[in-house]
């Protein structure tokens, strides 16, 4: 569990990047921070797993605030793949890359080992392969490996697919499903809000540093004005549905204004369809 | 204005073929969007055009490329510059300067452009990007987003004939993104520059572009206007592309005989085409 | 580090002097405190120093520089402490003493560093990078190949701390710990070299394309938008600090 307990936080000398944020994450929670370039997304991640400690206000991780964990704790605790792979991977081999983090906490074991096992084989990695040859997306799934295999409560993810084309992206996301599945806590920073309305269940909205909205994820990105004020554009099939009932007043109410995904929209609309004929009839 | 003409190219270090005869003709002011897999090829097309394979790159290049009427392997790549802007993928390495105006300075001073003319393209450059008040920062200390609008700028300023991007939004956010596509499409459309994007949001490409190019396994695979490039959707897919929403909901409703109309392109196109199944 | 040796925007005097002026008066300072062995004349400089500092508003920069360059130097006023016997003997020592004498030389040394150490920093604060080089191609017609390679190596500092610190962040949100004793930190630090070396063999390759594309083999001296002609004020300061260069050789 992660709250944030009116926090700013600042770099250096500049004015505050995070200002007086105020927010729980709870445990299993699958969770999207949107929001404009310099929104103070990426500050809030990294005080989330006290890589930055907050000016003002706690962050509290599983309840202890982070300036009293060690960087070790916090680790166990919150695992964090950064947006580059290439900053996080630094070893020979595949297999070394998964070893690194136990290696890290002279926590090497054969329980380690085998974990580090079974991890390569459900990524479908060569375990002997050098992480620098592999391409971008096959890095960044690595990265992320290497992370799970520490098997964290909570893992944040900045920006996780960009750069990423759809295969990639996809396989990305589906691991992190699955470990969403499996109850682990997600944290995710994403600009692409097709896979923001495809993974998260609750959305929070940032906007010059201070969170503006925070709700279920289609609720809240059904609310034009927040996005627009946050510089975002609603994922396509809700603008759609948006718009829909803006120009079509009489659609209010029906499955066409509350269709979120193509599915439930081309259901929507083949039975308004169906009922329109029936009516006409 | 680009005429390229059955282009294979292999890296030096490569077994495979990079591209693999590759034919294409692009018009002066198309504004052509290039997209596929990773690894497909296609920053290797972009190379191919602004001159940096085989001029930077060595390896095996076979057939022709040609700007303007100039071969690019027998053009010296300065002098390609001089057609073709550049914007690579690697924002951080592609600045040159500390600071932000002289970030912007750098190619106007180095082509020899007139100096009573540098002041006004560096301002009007920045204010289409919408970033006047980043002039005088310290480019380390700005984001990667406002990086990447500094690099465009700084290309934009001079104003080239052929504008070459490699994923120019990738740090960008929806707005932000939308608002280089814009003007991208705008210097297209007002001074007939031609554009070359390559970019993953096919969402962008379609609603912008006038022409889309997949390339795959180093081959152009589907080369048209973004309507008849979306209706393949199966071979979008398939070759790690996916259709916008909008475009999927209406080849949906397609499918179901529901509708017969064009291929939506966006939102707007998506929203007629319901209109016209329930109306 | 964040901000080290970059450029602060500001309109002070020390902004708006001509680059090459900057860069010779400094000289002439350093020159000036290696010359003297006054304790008045050193302390006269440093004085000096924070003066262009809290004119120019880089006071915190200049205190952590003294710092920095205190705590480097201490090393050297160390050596000269126990190598130094001069002046009457404190404590004798093995191989000779440590007397008045070595201590004055310890602090004289801490004293000459920071004194001369201020105003090249300061130099690089309040200039940009590019407007050092350009000025120094247009003005003392350094050929401009030298004068890129030197701003190109001042400008990836701070990219490579950058990613130097990107890339402990990942390691530190990885569970490593960098807040250990020395050793375990260089041992720690020795694998992140991976990492750096790769990005910067990548940044730099794609950075000579990208200054070749943007027509580098084109410039010349000529080539600079901006002009630096010496104002007044640029004779001015330059001719106090050949009095002050002048000066140092007599006190």
């Amino acid at each position: 569990m992660i709250r944030f307990d009116h926090v700013s936080a600042a770099y250096a000398v500049q004015t505050p990047v995070v200002r007086d944020a105020s927010f729980t994450i709870d445990n299993g929670e699958f969770v999207a921070f949107v929001g404009t370039n310099g929104a103070g997304k990426s500050t809030t991640m990294r005080l989330c797993n006290g890589l930055l400690k907050p000016t003002a206000g706690r962050v509290l991780v599983d309840g202890v605030p982070t300036t009293e964990l060690r960087t070790s704790d916090l680790a166990r605790r919150v695992g964090f793949l950064f947006q580059n792979p290439d900053r996080q991977i630094c070893c020979k081999t595949v297999r070394e890359e998964l070893e690194f983090g136990f290696r890290a906490q002279d926590a090497l074991t054969d329980e380690a080992r085998a974990r580090v096992d079974a991890t390569i084989e459900r990524f479908g990695f060569d375990a002997n392969a050098e992480p620098y040859l592999l391409n971008r997306g096959t890095r960044q799934l690595l990265a992320l490996a290497s992370i799970i295999v520490m098997e964290p409560d909570t893992i944040i993810l900045d920006e996780p697919t960009t750069g990423l084309d759809f295969h990639e992206c996809e396989k990305v996301m589906g691991a992190i499903a699955d470990l969403h599945t499996r109850g682990k806590t997600i944290v995710m920073v994403c600009h692409d809000m097709e896979v923001v309305a495809d993974y998260a269940e609750r959305v929070i909205v940032m906007t010059a540093g201070e969170v503006v909205a925070s709700g279920p994820t289609f609720e809240v990105l059904r609310q034009r004005a927040v996005l627009e004020r946050a510089g975002l554009i609603a994922p396509q099939v809700v603008d759609v549905s948006l718009r829909l009932v803006e120009r079509h007043p009489e659609l209010a109410g029906t499955p066409i204004a509350t269709a979120n995904t193509l599915d439930e929209m081309v259901a929507a609309i083949e039975a308004y369809a169906a009922g329109a004929k029936e009516a006409a009839r | 204005m680009i005429e390229i003409s059955n282009l294979s190219f292999r890296y030096r270090e490569g077994e495979d073929l990079a591209l693999r005869n590759v034919s294409l003709t692009i018009p002066s002011g198309q504004f052509v969007g290039v997209t596929g897999a990773a690894g497909s090829g296609k920053s290797t097309l972009t190379y191919a055009i602004n001159g940096i394979v085989p001029h930077c790159y060595p390896g095996d290049f076979y057939g022709a490329v040609r700007i303007d009427g100039h071969d690019t392997a027998e053009t010296s790549l300065t002098d390609l510059s001089r057609l073709v802007g550049s914007v690579c993928q690697d924002i951080d390495s592609q600045m040159v300067s500390s600071v932000v105006e002289d970030e912007m300075l750098f190619g106007l001073e180095n082509f020899g452009f007139p100096k009573d003319e540098i002041e006004g393209r560096v301002t009007r450059a920045l204010a289409d990007m919408g970033i006047s008040d980043l002039r005088d920062r310290a480019i380390s200390s700005l984001s990667g987003g406002q990086k990447q609008k500094v690099a465009v700028a700084a290309i934009l300023a001079m104003e080239p004939a052929v504008l070459v991007l490699d994923e120019p939004t990738a740090e960008l956010d929806p707005a932000s993104s939308k608002g280089v596509f814009d003007l991208l499409a705008r210097y297209a459309r007002i001074h007939g520059t031609t554009v070359v994007v390559v970019e993953q949001k096919i969402a962008l490409l379609s609603a912008y572009a006038d022409r889309i190019l997949i390339v795959k396994d180093g081959g152009v695979y589907l080369d048209g206007a973004p309507a008849d490039v979306l209706a393949h959707a199966d071979e979008l897919r398939e070759s790690g592309i996916n259709c916008p929403r909008a475009t999927s909901l209406a080849n949906r409703l397609r499918a179901r005989g529901l509708y017969a109309g064009p291929v939506c392109r966006n939102v707007d196109d998506a929203v007629a085409a319901v209109e016209e199944v329930i109306a | 580090m964040k901000g080290f040796l970059e450029y602060v925007p500001g309109d002070s005097l020390l902004h708006k002097m001509n680059p090459v002026a900057k860069l010779a008066v400094s000289l002439l300072i350093i020159f000036a405190c290696f010359i003297t062995q006054s304790f008045v004349a050193l302390i006269a400089i440093l004085v000096l120093d924070y003066a262009f500092a809290a004119h120019c508003k880089m006071m915190p920069q200049t205190v952590g520089l003294t710092k920095a360059v205190a705590g480097f130097s201490a090393i050297l006023a160390l050596i000269a402490l126990f190598t130094v016997p001069a002046g009457a003997v404190l404590a004798p020592l093995p191989w000779g003493y440590i007397g008045t004498g070595s201590i004055l030389a310890a602090v004289r040394i801490v004293l000459r560093l920071v004194a001369c150490a201020i105003p090249l920093f300061l130099t690089f604060y309040v200039t940009k990078i590019n407007d050092i080089s350009n000025a120094l191609v247009k003005v003392c017609h350094v050929p401009y190949r030298y004068a890129f390679v030197f701003s190109s190596t001042v400008h990836f500092i701070p990219v490579f701390m950058n990613d130097m610190s990107g890339i402990m962040e990942a390691q530190t949100a990885r569970g490593v710990e960098f807040d250990g004793g020395f050793a375990k930190k260089v041992r720690l630090m020795v694998p992140l070299c991976v990492p750096l070396l790769v990005s910067s063999v990548r940044k730099t390759n794609s950075a000579a394309i990208a200054a070749e594309v943007r027509g580098f083999n084109l410039r010349t001296r000529a080539s600079g938008y901006k002009e630096y002609p010496f104002a007044g004020r640029d004779v001015c300061a330059l001719a106090l600090a050949c009095a002050l260069f002048a000066a140092s050789f007599l006190v």
